[in-house]
This record gives structure tokens, sequence and C-alpha cells, in this order.
């Protein structure tokens, strides 16, 4: 089947719910639904704690592993877009801006075990939604931190910052996302390993029900490219799941913007027409492109490339 | 406020994010990029769209070493236009590109 048909790009969403959405993803290139999962994964923003201030740990764990359980506690990041990058910011250190500040003052004075919620976590500024720690089970405790025995005390102080997985793993929206594509395959990019026939010793996966099996008489086909992506996207509860989604190809489209003017600027030898340059592209309004109206300008929806 | 801090935030991008590298032809039909701070996210798609274009003879990628954060990008076209038109063109469809797989995801939760 062609790519970039007469169909253009589609999605079927089988089934969705609060932390959790499958779909597929179909008329598009692998390099494309690659970066569009990779984008998922790593590069959308989101809150989580980045910086501790402990003045009392008396519990059993010591302060950077604490500190690393509460980096990884799900902050909601609905309204992430309201938060600068503190590397951004016009403050010193830390400021509303671009932090959300918390403060875990807890205590044991029972003779019984205490544990450490992240609903024990007390936020600065409590107005807003952003950054309430994620809390789903039925009791409304949220991620356990710690547990505490009698007299054992904690006093810490959290910044959280906005970041991406590609800085730290806490940062990803995602818990995980499944990908997969051509599940019989028919394309050979997987070699399954056997010890008499991988047909009957691999499990069928559950995608084979929306492809055709191969027909053993036909030769390889060679030509052949995958052309529906199954993605299952399950998040962390920081995001909702189609927001992960239409985040993702934000960010991607943010990277291509950033790149489109970087090369429009002096900087680029070869970018200057004028002075023996390549392009004047984009640099003459009304007029874009020498030739792009040709291919250039057509929706992809609709586009005239075979 | 907000616009303010949009058009501030539009000025970070990093000066130095995409140059030139040495080996393109006097015409410019052909050149190499190199591009920071981007990976096989940004490079295989683009790869991919801008080879989509008829125009263009071949264009690979390469992330040249795994510890510098760098993205060589290769151009060459059959010669109606420069390798930086090709790789602006690239850039504008595989924008569109997102647009549309957006209108479509959204489309598809209502």
């Amino acid at each position: 089947m062609e790519i970039d048909s007469d169909n253009g790009a589609a999605i079927t969403i089988r089934d969705a719910d609060k932390d959790h959405v499958d779909l597929v993803l179909k008329n598009v290139d692998l390099s494309v639904a690659n970066s569009i999962r990779r984008t998922m994964l790593a590069e959308v923003p989101t809150l989580a704690i980045d910086l501790v201030e402990i003045d009392v740990n008396t519990s059993v764990l010591a302060d950077e592993f604490i500190s690393h359980r509460l980096g990884l506690i799900p902050l909601d990041s609905t309204d992430i877009d309201e938060l600068s990058y503190s590397r951004d910011c016009t403050c010193d250190q830390y400021c509303d801006k671009c932090s959300v500040k918390y403060e875990l003052m807890v205590k044991c004075n029972s003779d019984s075990t205490s544990n450490v919620y992240a609903r024990d976590l007390s936020k600065f500024n409590n107005n807003k939604i952003l950054g309430d720690p994620i809390i789903k089970d039925k009791d409304g405790h949220g991620p356990l931190i710690c547990k505490l025995r009698k007299h054992q005390e904690l006093r810490i102080t959290c910044i959280a910052k906005k970041g991406i997985a590609k800085e730290h793993a806490k940062w990803s929206p995602c818990a995980a996302i499944g990908f997969e594509y051509d599940p019989w395959n028919k394309l050979k990019h997987t070699d399954y390993w056997y010890e008499v026939d991988a047909d009957k010793e691999w499990p069928k996966s559950a995608n084979c029900d929306w492809e055709e099996p191969p027909d053993p008489e036909l030769p390889f086909d060679y030509e052949s490219k995958p052309n529906n992506f199954y993605f299952d996207i399950e998040t962390s509860g920081s995001l909702t799941p189609d927001n992960v989604f239409m985040k993702a190809i934000e960010a991607l489209q943010l990277k291509v913007a950033g790149i489109a003017v970087e090369l429009n600027k002096e900087g680029v030898e070869g970018n200057d027409a004028s002075n023996g340059g390549f392009t004047t592209y984009g640099k003459t309004p009304g007029n874009q492109s020498p030739v792009g109206d040709s291919y250039g300008s057509g929706s992809f929806g609709a586009s005239s490339w075979s | 406020m907000s616009d303010v801090q949009m058009e501030d935030a539009e000025q970070v991008y990093d000066l130095d994010k995409i140059k030139l590298l040495p080996g393109s032809s006097e015409d410019g039909t052909s050149a190499s990029f190199q591009i920071v701070d981007e990976d096989h996210t940004l490079g295989n798609a683009l790869r991919y769209i801008i080879m989509k274009n008829p125009e263009v003879e071949f264009c690979g990628y390469s992330i040249p070493h795994p510890s510098e954060n760098k993205l060589n990008i290769r151009i060459q076209t059959y010669g109606n236009i420069t390798a930086t038109e090709a790789l602006h063109l690239g850039l504008d469809n595989l924008s569109e590109l997102c647009n549309v797989i957006e209108e479509k995801f959204n489309e598809a939760m209502n």
C-alpha cells in the first residue's frame, strides 16, 4: 500500500480510559510513527520534584533515597504551560513562575509504624491544580514515600520544576508505550528464535486480528512497508493520555520550528543569497520558495506525492 | 502578559542550533548540516520527509558520536532546488504532517 495515499494519515482509537489510550495510526511512515513515540516518552514537559532540602531525617532511609522517591511522584502537569523552565526564568534560583514548593513535615508518635504518603506533601500557594500529587487509590493516600517508627521524623522542603524525560526519566508523562507494527512479521523485521517451529512456539499478537494473515504461497514482498502502527499509551497520571499525544505533536513541531527559525538567520552560511549564498527561502514574503508551490504547498491529507 | 513571555521564549532559541558543514557544492545543490541537541527523534523523520521530495536525489543522517548530541544531515538534490531549500521544505512538510496527525487524533477522540 502506498504511504500518504489519498486518505493520508488516519487514526483509530480502539480503547481509552483515564490513564490509557490504545490507538492505531495508519498511512504514515515508520520514521514518523517512531518520532511520535519517542517524543511522547521523552520530550513532553511535566512537573517533578527536583530540589529537596532536608532539615530532619531520622527515618531508616538515607536522604538521597528519599529524595529519589520524592522525584518519582507524579504531579499534576495539565497546566504545565503556565510554568517556565527554571533555567530560562529571570529569577536567581527558583520562584513561583518556574517552580512549585512543597513541605513534608511528619513525625511518628504512635507505637505502630506510620506511613508517609504523597498526600502528606503540603503544597504552597494551593489555589492551583498544577503540582497536585496524583492520587488514584481509593483510600486517597497516593504513593508511599517512607515508613516511620516511633519518634522518627521527616522535615523536608521540596521544589518541583518543569523538565523533560530526556534529562531524567522522572519527568516522563508515560509509564509505558506499547508500540507494534506488522504483527504477522510479514516484513521479516523480527527474527524469531525457535527450537523446532517458530509459529507454534511464539504466541500470536493481539493485533494479528487487525491484519490479514500472510499467504504462505506468495513470495516475500521486498517492497512492502509497515503501514499500521499499534500504540498503547499508558500515562503515570501527570497528564491525560490524549494530552500526552497532543503535547508530543506540539513538542515535535516546536523542534521543527526552532530549526526553521535558526536556518533563516544570518548565522547559517549559504543563507545569504545576495552574497553568493544558496537560498532566499522564506526571506521574501509572498514569494516563499521558487518551486515550493509545485509540491510543497499541498496538504498532506491529499498529497500529490506518490 | 503571557504574550510578552511568548515573545521572550521565541528569542531564546539556540544561536548555534544549525550550521553548514564543509563539503557543499558550489551551487549549493548538495550540502551537509549539523544540528545540535537533536537525535533520531527528529533525524529519521526529517530524513524521510526530505527524501519524499521528488527534487531530492539523496538525504541521509547520522549521529556521528553517541556522546555528542549532534545530528549530521546530508542533502543532495537533482539541481532544481538547493539543499537549504530542500531542508526548509522538509521542515515545513513535517510540521504540516504533524498538523494532520493532530487533527485526525482530535477527530478520533471526539
